[in-house]
C-alpha cells in the first residue's frame, strides 16, 4: 500500500482536432478501487484505452504499474481490463474462452475461472453469443480475473445490466478485491452504480476546459460563488468560470481555483457537491455547443 | 496463439478441405477420361490418317455440351479461387475483430500486437499456398489434354489458372483482404475492395498491359503470303500482327494505301461472294495481289513470345505478387501496431 500503480500527467487524447481527453492528471493509489465518473463523452473510455495501451497519447503521459503503457507482454500481463461493449468471440463458447486465456497468459488460472462459471452457473459448452447480458459479463470479467492482474481496468461494466445482473456483478468483484492484492478502477456515468464499491473517485468532465482529477483536488479546486452581478468580471488570475448562473441582481459562479491563488474578496463563498460540479462542466460544454 | 487461430479458423480449414476433396473427386476422373480420348484419336490418326475428324482435332474432340462446360468452368474456378479466398477469407480476418470489438479483447491478453498477428498471418498465408496449390496442382494436371489441343498454355485463362501463378494470386489476394480489413474496418467495405482490387489486377491490368512486356518480344517481318502463318512457331504467344508499309507505318486498311496499280488488281480480283470479299484462286497458286503490293514494299510483321518463355513468364509474374504480397503485409503490420484499437 502507498505505492501508485497510476500515475498521469498532462495526459491528453486528440482525434483530429478534437481532443477526447485534456489535461488528465489522476493518481489511483494501489489497492484502492477507484471509481471513473463522469458524464458521456467526457473521455473516461479513452482514458482507460490509453492506460492499457489500446491508444497511444497525444500530449503528456502516465506511468502505469511504473511503467509506460505499451503493446508488451509484460506489460499487459499485470493488467486486465474489460472493454465497454464487453466483447467476446460470439460463436466460441466459455471453455474455448477459458482454452484461449491460457493459451494467451502465462499465469492464467484455469481451475479458479472453471469453478467461478461453475458457481455462477453459467454453461460452458454454449456459444457466448447465446448467454444472457449478464452472463457474458460475468465471463469477461472472469476471464480478466483469471489473468491473476495487478490492476483491473473496467469500463462502464454495469451500465448494460439490468439490477440483479448489477449487484451480482459487483459483489463478484467485492469477492475478487477481498482477496487482496488487486487495483481496480471503474467507469461509470452514475456515481451510484459504483459508490457501494469504490474508496476512491476520480472526476472526469468535458466542457471548454477539461476536468480529470481526483475527486479531493476537484472538491478542493471548485468553489461556488455569490456576489453582486457587476463583479463577475473582474476574479483575476488563476481563476475559471466554470459555470455562471444571473439572477436579477446576483451572478452565481461556479470556479475552478488554481493551487495558491487567493479568492477574490467581495464574493461569499460556498462548497459545491460533485454532482454540482460536473453539472456545471456539462452545462459549459452545451453553451460551448451553441455557440 | 497457435491453438487460438486453429479453433479460430478450423471451420473454415475443414470446408476448403471438403471442397478440395469433391474438386479432386470431378477432377481426377474426367481428366484421365480426356486424356485416353485424346490419346486413342491421336493413335487413329497415325493409322488412319485419312479419318475426316483428324483434320482437325480441336473442333472434332470434346464436343458434347458436359466436355465444354467442364473445359470452361474448371480454369474459371481455379481463376476466381483466390478472389474468393481474399474476399471469405483475408478481409474478415482483421475487420471482423475490429467491429465486434474483439481485437481490445485479444490485444490485452499477455500477446503482443506483433506477436498476435504474425501467429494470423503465418496460419493464413500457409494455408492458402497449401490449398491454392492444391487446387492448381490438380488443375495443372487435368489441363494437359485442353493444353495439348488447344497448343496455347500463354492463352489468358489457361495461364492464370496452371502452374505456379494461382499460388501468387492468392497470396496477393488473401494479403490485401487482411490489409483492407484493417484499414476499413468493415467486413463488407474489405470485401467489396478485395474483390475490385482482384478484377483490376488479376484480369486487366497485369494479362493486358503488364505481362507482354516480362520479356523483349521477338519480331519477325516477311512479305505477304500464306507462308507468313508458318514463321511464327506454334504454341507463341502472338502479340501483335500487322501489315506494314515500306515506311514501317502500320496499315490499316490496304486498300486506300495501295498504289494504284495494285488497286486495279485487287478490283478485278476480288470477287464480292455476298458474304465476304474472296480472291479469285488463281491456277499457278500465287497471289497476283500479293506480289503486287509486297513489289510496293508493304509487308507483314508479327511480335511473339515463343513458347519456350512460358515458365518464366509464369516466375516473372510470382514475383511481382509475391513483391505485392510483402507490401500488404507491411502496411498491414503496420496499421495494426501503430494504430489505436
Amino acid at each position: 500500500m502507498g505505492q501508485t500503480a497510476i500515475q498521469t500527467k498532462g495526459l491528453g487524447k486528440r482525434y483530429g482536432s478534437f481532443w477526447a481527453l485534456e489535461n488528465c492528471n489522476i493518481s489511483v493509489p494501489e489497492g484502492s478501487v477507484s471509481a471513473l465518473v463522469g458524464p458521456n463523452g467526457a473521455g473516461k473510455s479513452t482514458l482507460l484505452k490509453l492506460l492499457v495501451g489500446l491508444s497511444t497519447a497525444s500530449a503528456g503521459n502516465s506511468a502505469v504499474l511504473g511503467k509506460m503503457p505499451q503493446q508488451h507482454e509484460d506489460f499487459l500481463s499485470d493488467i486486465g481490463y474489460l472493454a465497454q461493449e464487453i466483447p467476446l468471440y460470439k460463436s466460441l463458447n466459455a471453455a474455448d474462452h477459458i482454452k484461449m486465456g491460457k493459451h494467451l497468459n502465462k499465469r492464467f488460472d484455469e481451475e479458479f475461472i472453471k469453478d467461478r462459471l461453475k458457481d455462477l452457473d453459467i454453461p460452458l459448452g454454449r456459444p457466448v453469443g447465446k448467454l444472457s447480458g449478464g452472463q457474458r459479463a460475468q465471463v469477461a470479467l472472469a476471464l480478466a480475473l483469471a489473468k491473476k492482474p495487478k490492476l483491473l481496468l473496467l469500463d462502464e461494466p454495469v451500465a448494460a445490466l439490468d439490477p440483479l445482473a448489477r449487484h451480482d456483478f459487483l459483489s463478484s468483484l467485492t469477492q475478487a478485491v477481498a482477496e487482496g492484492g488487486l487495483t481496480v478502477v471503474m467507469s461509470s456515468h452514475l456515481l451510484a452504480d459504483l459508490e457501494r464499491v469504490s474508496d476512491h473517485v476520480i472526476v472526469l468532465a468535458a466542457g471548454k476546459t477539461q476536468l480529470c482529477d481526483n475527486i479531493e483536488p476537484v472538491l478542493h479546486e471548485h468553489k461556488l460563488l455569490v456576489g453582486p452581478r457587476a463583479d463577475a468580471k473582474n476574479l483575476g488570475d488563476g481563476v475559471t468560470v466554470i459555470h455562471e448562473t444571473q439572477a436579477a441582481r446576483q451572478s452565481t459562479l461556479l470556479v475552478r481555483i488554481e493551487k495558491g491563488t487567493k479568492l477574490p474578496s467581495g464574493w461569499q463563498q460556498h462548497e459545491p457537491n460533485i454532482e454540482e460540479i460536473i453539472l456545471a462542466y456539462m452545462g459549459q460544454a452545451k453553451e460551448g455547443g451553441e455557440k | 496463439m497457435n491453438w487460438f487461430v486453429w479453433r479460430q479458423h478450423r471451420k473454415q480449414f475443414l470446408m476448403l478441405g471438403i471442397l478440395l476433396a469433391i474438386f479432386a473427386a470431378l477432377i481426377v476422373p474426367t481428366g484421365n477420361h480426356f486424356w485416353h480420348t485424346y490419346q486413342q484419336a491421336l493413335t487413329t490418326c497415325r493409322q488412319n490418317p485419312a479419318t475426316p475428324s483428324c483434320s482437325n482435332l480441336p473442333d472434332n474432340l470434346f464436343q458434347t455440351h458436359t466436355d465444354q462446360i467442364l473445359f470452361n468452368l474448371v480454369p474459371v474456378a481455379i481463376l476466381f479461387l483466390p478472389a474468393i479466398l481474399g474476399m471469405f477469407w483475408g478481409a474478415p480476418l482483421l475487420s471482423k475483430e475490429y467491429t465486434e470489438g474483439t481485437n481490445s479483447l485479444a490485444w490485452t491478453q499477455s500477446v503482443s500486437r506483433r506477436k498476435w498477428l504474425t501467429a494470423k498471418l503465418i496460419w493464413i498465408l500457409a494455408a492458402t499456398v497449401v490449398v491454392v496449390g492444391a487446387f492448381a496442382a490438380l488443375n495443372t494436371w487435368w489441363a494437359k489434354t485442353p493444353n495439348a489441343l488447344l497448343y496455347n498454355r500463354f492463352n489468358y485463362l489457361f495461364f492464370a489458372s496452371q502452374g505456379i501463378v494461382p499460388v501468387a494470386y492468392g497470396l496477393f489476394a488473401v494479403a490485401f483482404g487482411i490489409l483492407f480489413g484493417a484499414w476499413f474496418r468493415k467486413i463488407m467495405v474489405a470485401v467489396g475492395v478485395t474483390l475490385g482490387l482482384f478484377i483490376v489486377m488479376v484480369m486487366i491490368v497485369v494479362p493486358n498491359f503488364v505481362r507482354p512486356h516480362y520479356m523483349t518480344p521477338i519480331t519477325i517481318s516477311a512479305p505477304l503470303g500464306p507462308a507468313f502463318r508458318d514463321n511464327i512457331p506454334g504454341r507463341a504467344w502472338v502479340l501483335t500482327r500487322d501489315i506494314k508499309d515500306k515506311n514501317g507505318r502500320v496499315i490499316g486498311d490496304i486498300f486506300p494505301a495501295a498504289p494504284h496499280e495494285c488497286q486495279q488488281i485487287i478490283q478485278q480480283n476480288q470477287i464480292n461472294t455476298g458474304g465476304g470479299i474472296q480472291v479469285k484462286a488463281t491456277p499457278s497458286g500465287a497471289d497476283p495481289i500479293d506480289d503486287c503490293l509486297n513489289k510496293a514494299g508493304f509487308h507483314q510483321v508479327a511480335t511473339y513470345q515463343p513458347s519456350y518463355r512460358y515458365w518464366d513468364f509464369q516466375r516473372i509474374e510470382v514475383g511481382i505478387y509475391l513483391g505485392l504480397t510483402a507490401l500488404a503485409v507491411g502496411a498491414a503490420y503496420w496499421l495494426v501496431l501503430k494504430r489505436d484499437a
